[in-house]
């Protein structure tokens, strides 16, 4: 299947030149998204090997890692300059958002890892 | 001078009367000693004297009443004067004075013993008494078209010997209830005598038992009448003898002949048809004996005391448990032997720790002086438990026992620290927090 190689060569380098027009802000965002995914992962793994003792533990590490992505996610869809829904929405604000809800996840992470 | 003198030797009599009377309860017996005998003729007074004389010798007052005495009384003043009550009027339509069957049941209900002996002559109140304590005499006289007076156990097969020549209604039963509390531990080895009526045990009533039952021979007809129709009582259907214990532990024992009591049946020897073995003695008085000291609580009432638990390696009773605590149980338990109260040995007593159903159930273990305890783990579960101890056996009074007792979960600070296996976990919330400072850093700074 030579053509469909070549089709995805060609779908990965568009997406590849599209993403590099992305502003570095957003790519910061994601960056750090990618990094609380993987964290997360790691510990559904982990899990799988040690068993689900202790449970909050595993619960809290792994809520803090997806909250934290969710949070990115919702920082990144409110300063991106594309997107005309929030165009009312200043960036400060939605960064300070995004700490103030973080501050609230952690602190109930904390509470809950036992 | 002469009256007050008299009133100081009453006081005094009335005093030591009081002292004798404390002195009794202080033995502590399961129940009062007082017991009023009914009887329909004084005759009897003489005629089951042996009888009498055994309840006598074991401490029983008794007082002995015509049935219809217009004074009798089973109490005055909302208390009862009797402890129990012998009632061997079979053919007494009503009773005397206040006394009638809702007065008998009462005091049944009260929680205080009865024997009734009935025989073929048995009226309307006795049979309803019976009835209303599970047993149904045989009602065959009823049947209209019938018109059988007097029904009687007939047994062409197990008839006393010196009954050959008559009809075959003195039976010599030896189909006894297997139980060493209601009949004692020795064994009766000769027949009991009996003539009198049959009767069924009502199979709805479990707390009824049939003592003496009938052989497969037997039955319930007049003797004197023609046979016109099958009888309604047949086999070893018939109880001759039954006994109930209320589940207030009063006992009632229900015999269908007044006879099996007396001197004649208790003194004289008995030899069955067709047995080559001759007893010199019915086993009338051992039977009597036995089964009227089961009556009247001289055996087989069982009381639990010291109820404990405690946590493993502690003594003193917690308020409260926590899940998966250890603890120990352990309950006293006497019977009364009659005299005195002796430590009761059963392997069978188990004690149930219970919340809606019972989540522990164990057998407790027995030091053979009537502490009974176990140990046991509190279920991981929390709520409201009970500790039940519940253990009818046949016999023996019922012992209900219950104590509740809290559970509670673990408290905040009770759970497991810095678990070893939980690092990763505690590492990846850091590492977020971490990453969170970093980003917010190089996202604000950024060029």
């Amino acid at each position: 299947m030579p053509r469909a190689t070549s089709d995805a060569k060609l779908l990965i380098q568009s997406l590849g030149k599209a993403y590099a027009a992305t502003p570095t802000n957003l790519k910061i965002i994601d960056l750090y998204v990618v990094f609380a995914v993987a964290t997360a992962l790691i510990q559904v793994v982990y899990m799988g090997i040690v068993g689900s003792f202790p449970f909050n533990s595993f619960l809290s590490g792994v809520l803090s890692c997806i909250g934290t992505a969710v949070l990115a996610v919702c920082l990144r869809i409110q300063v991106n300059k594309d997107n005309k829904e929030f165009k009312d929405l200043p960036p400060e604000r939605a960064f300070a958002d995004f700490v103030l809800c973080n501050l609230v996840l952690h602190l109930v992470i904390m509470n809950f890892l036992g | 001078m002469a009256a007050p003198r008299h009133h100081h030797l009453a006081l005094a009599v009335a005093v030591a009367l009081l002292v004798v009377t404390a002195a009794a309860a202080d033995e502590g017996g399961p129940r009062g000693r007082r017991v009023l005998v009914l009887v329909d003729d004084l005759a009897v007074r003489s005629s089951h004297s042996a009888f009498f004389a055994s309840l006598q010798g074991r401490g029983l007052d008794l007082d002995f009443r015509l049935a219809d005495d217009p004074k009798l009384s089973l109490h005055r003043y909302g208390q009862y004067l009797y402890d129990g009550l012998v009632l061997f009027a079979p053919s007494t339509p009503r009773f005397g004075g206040s006394v009638d069957q809702n007065s008998i049941l009462e005091f049944i209900d009260a929680g205080h013993d009865m024997i009734l002996a009935a025989d073929s002559s048995a009226s309307d109140l006795i049979r309803g008494i019976a009835t209303e304590c599970g047993v149904d005499f045989d009602e065959s006289r009823v049947y209209g078209w019938c018109q059988d007076p007097e029904a009687m156990v007939i047994d062409h097969i197990n008839y006393a010997a010196t009954d050959a020549e008559g009809d075959h209604t003195l039976i010599a039963g030896d189909d006894l209830i297997q139980s060493d509390v209601i009949l004692g531990s020795k064994k009766i080895e000769a027949p009991v005598l009996f003539r009198g009526i049959g009767h069924a045990v009502n199979p709805s009533n479990s707390l009824v038992l049939k003592v003496l039952s009938a052989s497969p021979s037997a039955y319930s007809a007049n003797p004197k009448s023609k046979l016109a129709s099958p009888p309604s009582l047949t086999g070893s259907a018939i109880s001759l003898v039954s006994v109930m214990q209320a589940r207030n532990n009063a006992r009632v024992l229900i015999s269908g002949s007044l006879d099996l009591f007396s001197n004649r049946f208790l003194k004289s020897g008995v030899q069955k048809a067709g047995s080559k073995i001759r007893h010199e003695k019915a086993g009338n008085e051992q039977f009597v004996t036995e089964t009227s000291k089961w009556v009247f609580h001289e055996r087989g009432h069982l009381k639990a005391v010291n109820v404990k638990h405690n946590k493993v390696g502690e003594t003193n009773e917690p308020g409260m448990y926590r899940i998966n605590d250890d603890l120990e149980y352990s309950v006293e338990i006497y019977e009364w032997s009659g005299t005195s109260w002796k430590p009761y040995v059963a392997d069978d007593v188990q004690v149930q720790f219970y919340m809606m159903s019972p989540y522990v159930l164990k057998t407790l273990s027995t030091d053979k002086k009537g502490v009974f305890s176990t140990s046991f783990k509190v279920p991981d579960v929390y709520g409201v438990f009970q500790f039940k101890v519940e253990y009818q056996r046949l016999g023996y009074t019922g012992l209900s026992l219950s104590k509740q007792i809290p559970v509670r979960p673990y408290r905040h600070n009770e759970y497991e620290r810095f678990i070893t296996s939980a690092y990763p976990y505690y590492a990846a919330s850091f590492s977020t927090m971490g990453a969170f400072f970093i980003f917010s850093f190089v996202y604000l700074y950024h060029k």
